[in-house]
């Protein structure tokens, strides 16, 4: 070894041709990438409860012998599709949840028609989760239900939590739900009242549409993109990082329109007014506050989650009225927290380990 | 062993991760301006309004063409969604009527229930 450069001379040839065969495999991996589609996502057995607009409701079939009395529905966020949350066998979270014994229910959506252009807060709060939650006792036979939301389908669940405060809810889940508006500084700055007109974009083009809202959120870190293309070419060679990059770059653009009036409520309500944080939402003239909460609630919150950044999220579980209640930052980014290698083994078993126990 | 920070590649590697920090750092910073969200929203608000009045003049156009327009088959969805709706409500109770009935639907039956009575394990991991 060259030990003032630091340099191993002797291992130069077997690097060059290391390099060599990576540059081969590149070009023949590039090909396959662009003739083939990436792995199916979204494949764990289920079975569609109902349908109604953009709503679905499905449940999963169980996967162990035994499972827990209160069955789980999960809500997901408005603007992305529910396979995030179940990718492939092994980087399922929906798989890992059947096989240590839960009953999963998934609240999904799909994007609004323009038909659907009218609908409201409300119509999620108030009649889509209600719903959902009827169907989930009906079928599982059982009253109590755990809810579970991812993002915004958090804030959904903690405004239906707030508002539905005597039950059925038994426990709730949020992962990486934003109650302080204010600190969503970027999303603050593109909705800036003096210069956002809502009510002109929403009276022009209905449902707000998905290409928008990917740009805001590709926004928010605008050199990403063009780098993790970069660090897909030097890895092609890499099928575990390509199957890797294809599921979450699909799901990542895979953004959904939002209906026209509900927009128009978060972006009123929520960005300019800070309703929730400030005590103050209702939803549909019912009092949406989210101290009359008092099941047992879990916050799992991301170290270097960009979209919903701590201290948006930091004040959930000090500001709701249960008195079982835990927050936990883990490693990882607002998708990473929740879905691949980084989720298997940090937020799964910890979420496993609360919820087991509160299950019976 | 080859030290890293003499590896070419690593070093590309690292430039690349830093050029992306860099950049999305300075770009964050340009976006919380006033002037970058002015900016924005004016862009913004000239294709919505541009946008409206090209749906405007089709919806027009279609009419006179004797062609239905987007409201027209908007409304037709709605009313398609109703049937569909109702559909699934028929079904939900067909569904019902039928697991009563103990019978078997053939081509995909779901698989039965597991009991409601799984333990959380204790913490050697046995159940409790």
């Amino acid at each position: 070894m060259n030990a003032a450069a630091g340099l191993d001379l002797l291992s130069i040839p077997d690097r060059i041709q290391s390099e060599v065969q990576r540059a081969i495999q590149r070009s023949i991996k590039g090909v396959e990438y662009i003739s083939s589609s990436g792995p199916a996502l979204g494949s764990t057995p289920k079975d569609i409860l109902h349908v109604r607009g953009t709503m679905n409701l499905y449940h999963y079939r169980p996967m162990a012998d035994e499972i827990y009395r209160v069955p789980i529905l999960i809500v997901m966020a408005t603007t992305n599709r529910g396979y995030i949350l179940d990718m492939v066998p092994g980087q399922s979270f929906i798989e890992f949840l059947l096989k240590h014994g839960y009953d999963v229910y998934m609240l999904d959506w799909t994007a609004p028609g323009p038909e659907e252009k009218s609908l409201r807060m409300e119509d999620y709060v108030l009649d889509f989760i209600p719903d959902c939650i009827r169907r989930v006792q009906q079928d599982s036979g059982e009253t109590d239900v755990t809810v579970i939301g991812y993002c915004f389908g958090g804030v959904l669940s903690l405004l239906y939590g707030s508002i539905f405060a005597d039950g059925p809810m038994k426990n709730l889940i949020c992962f990486t739900t934003p109650i302080d508006f204010r600190e969503m500084k970027l999303f603050q700055n593109f909705s800036d009242r003096r210069y956002f007109d809502v009510d002109r974009l929403v009276d022009s083009v209905g449902n707000v549409p998905p290409e928008m809202i990917l740009s805001s959120f590709e926004m928010l870190r605008p050199a990403s993109r063009t780098a993790s293309q970069v660090q897909l070419w030097e890895n092609i060679w890499n099928d575990e990082y390509v199957k890797s990059y294809r599921m979450f770059d699909r799901w990542a653009t895979d953004t959904l329109p939002l209906a026209g009036e509900y927009f128009r409520a978060i972006t009123k309500d929520l960005m300019w007014d800070n309703k929730l944080f400030n005590d103050t939402m209702s939803v549909g003239g019912h009092a949406a506050d989210i101290a009359r909460i008092k099941v047992p609630i879990l916050h799992a919150v991301a170290e270097h989650d960009h979209i919903v950044p701590y201290d948006a999220a930091r004040h959930l579980i000090t500001k709701v009225g249960s008195t079982d209640k835990e927050e936990v930052m883990l490693k990882g980014g607002h998708v990473s927290l929740v879905a691949g290698a980084n989720a298997i083994k940090r937020l799964w078993p910890r979420l496993d380990s609360w919820l087991g126990g509160r299950s019976t | 062993m080859a030290d890293k920070s003499n590896d070419p590649v690593a070093i590309w590697q690292n430039m690349i991760g830093e050029m992306e920090k860099g950049f999305n750092a300075f770009a964050n910073q340009a976006m919380t301006s006033p002037e970058f969200s002015r900016a924005v929203n004016q862009v913004g608000g000239v294709t919505a309004g541009a946008q409206k009045q090209l749906g405007d003049l089709m919806e027009k156009y279609l009419v006179s063409m004797n062609l239905p327009s987007q409201s027209q088959m908007v409304g037709m969805a709605e009313r398609l969604q109703s049937i569909e709706g109702q559909l699934n409500e028929i079904k939900a109770l067909l569904h019902q009527v039928h697991s009563k009935s103990g019978a078997s639907d053939g081509a995909n039956p779901a698989p039965p229930r597991p009991p409601r009575t799984k333990r959380p394990p204790a913490r050697g991991g046995e159940p409790k």
